[in-house]
């Protein structure tokens, strides 16, 4: 798809989201939590293009996040000190200009830093972006004009510009930051810009010596990133309405933004998307359910899991592990018992038993909830193994929706993957599979 | 004086403590073959990193075409016509070759000041001419993880070729391989020189150097000890003892 | 007059602080100076040793300080498996240093995270006899409580670069940092090398965190203050260098106490941050690649 026809179907996409929720949706919880969920699809596209792009890993997304909401907090509070300093008389500053604006702050902030320390190895960096966020968070705390250590309250203007309530009216400028990042973070991807950041991540001592501008190259991806996310920070005193130094540094914000494109995956804009709806909606359920800090645990725990098991993310699985998660090929019985569900029973019900214990022995931990989570991680991997098997008993995986229908449907199914031998021989899905009996033998029977 | 390509006066880099170079003077002729040798720690590829400014020398000067190079960082002097391939094959793992080709020729070819910009199109034909020198064409669309160790090598030199250079130092690019792989890079590199490329060869392989260079340097400990025609300089009594002992 | 009284005491109150400091940076000096590991969870473990003298010492009125020495091994044993995961996702691929960091900041994170859900938010304290009284040398006043953490620091400092220097496995520490193949060559293996090296700058985060509970309360949180500080004081003092670090934790210390006293205490989590950005600025030799 040519980038102009992309960023025109992004558009679309965008404008129909704002227009359809708008009519469909009037619960607000629903524009609140969805605030936070594309909030963190315009961070961690962001982070991102430096990280998973260019392979400068950024701890520092609190100070930039940060950055864009205290300057918008200075601008809120513009109009009235010129006019009491000064006399002089402004009208309120709007929204969209103090998303300009801390965009362009944190861009510089983010320079500044890049400047400072990106001629060093990347480790520095990241060591840099941590100690910029306590520095910045200093900086704030003593900083009296924005509320310092005490905080400050935002008033949310009576009126939005377009029709609806005012959190509606935030929603839909998310939602359009959201397209802009996702659009920049493809343009990007696509140009002689993004190969060069690949380049950099690739191996920066060689593309030095192929001609690559490395610095200057490093400094436009921190600048980028860093405006992107001082961009999705600006509208967060007239979301919160009360701000204050510790959450808006928020260490989850920080946490979020580097889980989320790796889980999600870091070669492509569709990684952070997907793990910033796949992550921010699970956390905007859990927090109702079970206290934040287990939230938070949950999100270190998979980050984990996925940096040391999945490197690649969700949409590298399919590649790394084509038996769990590709939905193309075929296999055998014998396959989908031994290698499959025998192994599958044997982890639900040690997950199980672990889950158990902990919520036993650390009450505050949710042991079960997570052995529940584990069983919803399995879900694709049981729908791509049984497609196979359909593909090997000659039916188009489409027949996994028989499963839908109920008792019969199950039972059909459950019969078709687990107990009916496959077609010997190849088929129109590919060759025939280890089946466990020599070829010989097979093609005789 | 001859078309001198590459001059090199006192030249030195320590690390810390250790004098890994030392007063190196080195005069690199237009179109010659030179042939930089010396055992393991002489310095060799130390020397290299500081031509091509991978690392910074603390003393000397060196000129390239007649223009200084001083302060200059790697990417600015390889737009200035060096190239250098690594002696651990670097390639760009994420992308196909042809990507790996393409970025030489978008980022130095492309940007160099009052040369000519190269469209697209033409840009993915020369990427496909480029491996198509070095035997690499049909294997264009795979990733470098997919070539044997010769075809690491041969993609490193083509994408050092890509940037279009008047200079070009092959740092061991022979190491670990076969005769006849040998044979087929030393003709990758003949062949370039005969295109007018300056070439200077790093090696350990005797007689790979001895049979292409038309001059030979030996760097022992960081110094300098012999510079001349390879039969000669071979004869040397200070590059025996530095190989094989008092 | 009072200005002077002030300043000898935040000098005094600086040192006794640089002192615990090298204590609690002479294992980054190790796991990141030596082995190139960047271990930015360094801090969630110091937190692990402050609660697990918090514990002994609530529950069976056990010496903090004895708590520490008494868990080295638990520590020691834990940072074997820690490197041993690393090893296994992340140096046998070869992969990019950028995962590698993501794990750690995964560790640091669940460390946090997990010692919030087991413990709350509160401030937690120990209760020792040397806890309160402070010794007096005309206007010069020694609190105990920071005195005997900078004694044993210093002596537990000592003890590592003796160790380092002397025995067999510390000298094969030393050469891995500087070539691993060098060592192979000596018929010893990198991996364990570094897998013992590991453990024991996380072994030091027992003792760390035992000293750092009997200076200051703890709760969760604080553990972030220190990232700055470890790796101001590992860079500052030349990343390799032990010595070198004791006076860059001594340097870090007396700032940090000199503009908490003069300018207020909330300034003191920037002055290490700051140094630190400042020092990469500024000092790139030895930063620079390896």
């Amino acid at each position: 798809m040519r980038n102009s026809v992309f960023w025109a179907v992004l558009l679309a996409v965008g404008l129909a989201f704002i227009v359809l929720s708008r009519v469909l949706i009037a619960n607000e919880y629903f524009y609140f939590a969805g605030y936070v969920v594309l909030e963190y699809i315009v961070l961690s596209t962001a982070w991102n293009i430096l990280g998973g792009y260019t392979g400068y890993t950024n701890f520092g997304t609190g100070a930039f996040f940060a950055t864009g909401a205290y300057s918008s907090v200075v601008l809120h509070k513009l109009p009235l000190l010129l006019h009491t300093h000064f006399g002089l008389t402004i009208p309120p500053v709007p929204l969209p200009l103090m998303i300009v604006v801390g965009g362009i702050v944190s861009g510089l902030v983010g320079l500044g830093t890049g400047y400072l320390t990106l001629r060093l190895r990347g480790v520095f960096f990241a060591i840099a972006t941590l100690a910029l966020s306590i520095v910045v968070q200093t900086l704030i705390v003593n900083w009296d004009f924005v509320g310092g250590s005490r905080g400050i309250y935002i008033i949310r203007p009576a009126l939005a510009p377009i029709t609806g309530g005012y959190i509606q009216y935030l929603f839909s400028l998310m939602t359009l930051l959201a397209v802009i990042a996702i659009g920049i973070a493809r343009s990007i991807e696509r140009s002689r810009l993004g190969l060069g950041f690949h380049a950099i991540r690739d191996d920066e001592l060689a593309a030095e010596a192929s001609g690559v501008p490395t610095l200057n190259l490093k400094l436009i991806s921190t600048t980028i990133s860093g405006a992107l996310m001082g961009m999705a920070g600006a509208p967060l005193p007239y979301y919160v309405t009360y701000l204050d130094p510790t959450s808006s540094f928020n260490l989850a914000y920080a946490v979020n933004s580097v889980a989320m494109p790796v889980i999600g995956g870091m070669t492509s804009w569709v990684g952070p998307l997907i793990g910033a709806i796949l992550l921010g909606t699970i956390q905007q359920l859990a927090t109702v359910m079970i206290s934040s800090a287990a939230n938070l645990l949950i999100v270190g725990l998979l980050l984990i899991a996925f940096v040391t098991l999945a490197p690649n993310g969700l949409i590298g699985l399919r590649r790394q592990n084509p038996f769990l998660f590709s939905f193309q090929g075929r296999v055998s019985r014998r396959q989908i018992w031994l290698q499959f569900l025998l192994p599958l029973i044997g982890i639900v019900i040690a997950v199980n038993i672990a889950g158990a214990l902990v919520q036993v022995f650390f009450p505050a931990i949710p042991g079960l909830v997570l052995a529940q989570l584990f069983a919803i991680a399995t879900i694709w991997p049981q729908l791509a193994v049984c497609a196979k098997r359909l593909h090997d008993r000659g039916r188009s995986a489409w027949f996994l929706l028989v499963g839908l229908i109920p008792a019969v449907g199950g039972v059909w199914l459950f019969v078709e993957c687990y107990c009916l031998s496959g077609n010997s021989g190849a088929n129109a899905y590919g060759p025939a599979p280890d089946t466990g009996v020599p070829a010989a033998l097979a093609q005789a029977a | 004086m001859a078309d001198q390509i590459l001059t090199v006066s006192g030249l030195g880099k320590r690390f810390g403590g250790f004098v890994a170079l030392e007063g190196i003077d080195l005069a690199v002729e237009r179109g010659e073959r030179l042939g930089l040798i010396g055992p393991n720690g002489s310095g060799k590829s130390t020397l290299v990193n500081c031509l091509c400014g991978t690392l910074h020398n603390e003393t000397g000067s060196v000129l390239f075409e007649g223009k200084p190079l001083d302060g200059l960082i790697a990417h600015e002097r390889t737009r200035l016509g060096l190239a250098r391939s690594f002696q651990l094959p670097k390639p760009f793992h994420s992308m196909d070759l042809v990507d790996n080709i393409r970025i030489p020729l978008l980022y130095t070819v492309n940007a160099r000041r009052g040369g000519h910009r190269l469209t697209a199109a033409t840009i993915a034909e020369r990427c496909e001419e480029l491996l198509g020198h070095v035997n690499l064409a049909d294997k264009a669309r795979r990733r470098p993880r997919d070539l044997t160790q010769v075809e690491m090598r041969k993609l490193e030199l083509a994408r050092a070729v890509a940037t279009e250079p008047r200079l070009l130092f092959a740092d061991e690019a022979m190491a670990g391989l076969s005769h006849s792989e040998i044979e087929e890079i030393l003709a990758v590199l003949m062949r370039l020189n005969e295109e007018g490329i300056t070439i200077v060869l790093i090696e350990h392989i005797m007689s790979a150097v001895m049979s292409f260079s038309t001059r030979l340097v030996v760097l022992v400990a960081g110094h300098k000890i012999a510079d001349g025609p390879p039969q000669e300089a071979i004869r040397n009594p200070e590059v025996e003892k530095a190989y094989l002992g008092e | 007059m009072i200005q002077l009284n002030l300043l000898i005491n935040a000098l005094v109150s600086g040192i006794l602080l640089g002192g615990f400091y090298a204590a609690v940076s002479v294992g980054i000096t190790i796991s990141f100076g030596m082995l190139d590991i960047a271990n930015i969870s360094q801090p969630a473990f110091i937190l692990l040793g402050c609660y697990a003298a918090y514990v002994t010492n609530l529950y069976f009125g056990l010496d903090p300080i004895l708590t520490g020495i008494v868990m080295m091994p638990l520590f020691f044993v834990l940072g074997m498996a820690v490197y041993r995961l690393y090893f296994f996702a992340f140096e046998r691929r070869g992969e990019q240093a950028i995962q590698g960091l993501a794990f750690f900041f995964g560790l640091l994170f669940v460390g946090e995270v997990s010692l919030v859900l087991a413990f709350g938010v509160d401030y937690r304290f120990v209760s020792a006899g040397y806890i309160g009284p402070s010794l007096h040398f005309g206007i010069i006043e020694l609190p105990l409580r920071m005195l005997l953490p900078c004694v044993f620091s210093l002596l537990m400092v000592g003890l590592l670069q003796l160790y380092l220097t002397r025995s067999f496995i510390g000298r094969a520490i030393l050469a891995v940092s500087q070539d691993g193949l060098a060592l192979q060559l000596m018929a010893a293996s990198p991996k364990k090398i570094k897998q013992i090296a590991f453990g024991i700058s996380i072994a030091t985060c027992s003792v760390a965190g035992s000293f750092l509970i009997i200076i200051q309360p703890v709760e969760p949180s604080i553990g972030r203050d220190y990232i700055g500080r470890i790796f101001a004081i590992c860079v500052l003092g030349g990343m390799t260098s032990i010595p070198g670090m004791l006076v860059a934790a001594m340097l870090l210390g007396i700032v940090e106490s000199i503009t908490s006293t003069f300018y207020g205490p909330s300034w003191s989590p920037a002055v290490a941050f700051g140094l630190l950005l400042v020092t990469l600025a500024v000092r790139p030799a030895g930063l620079l690649g390896r």
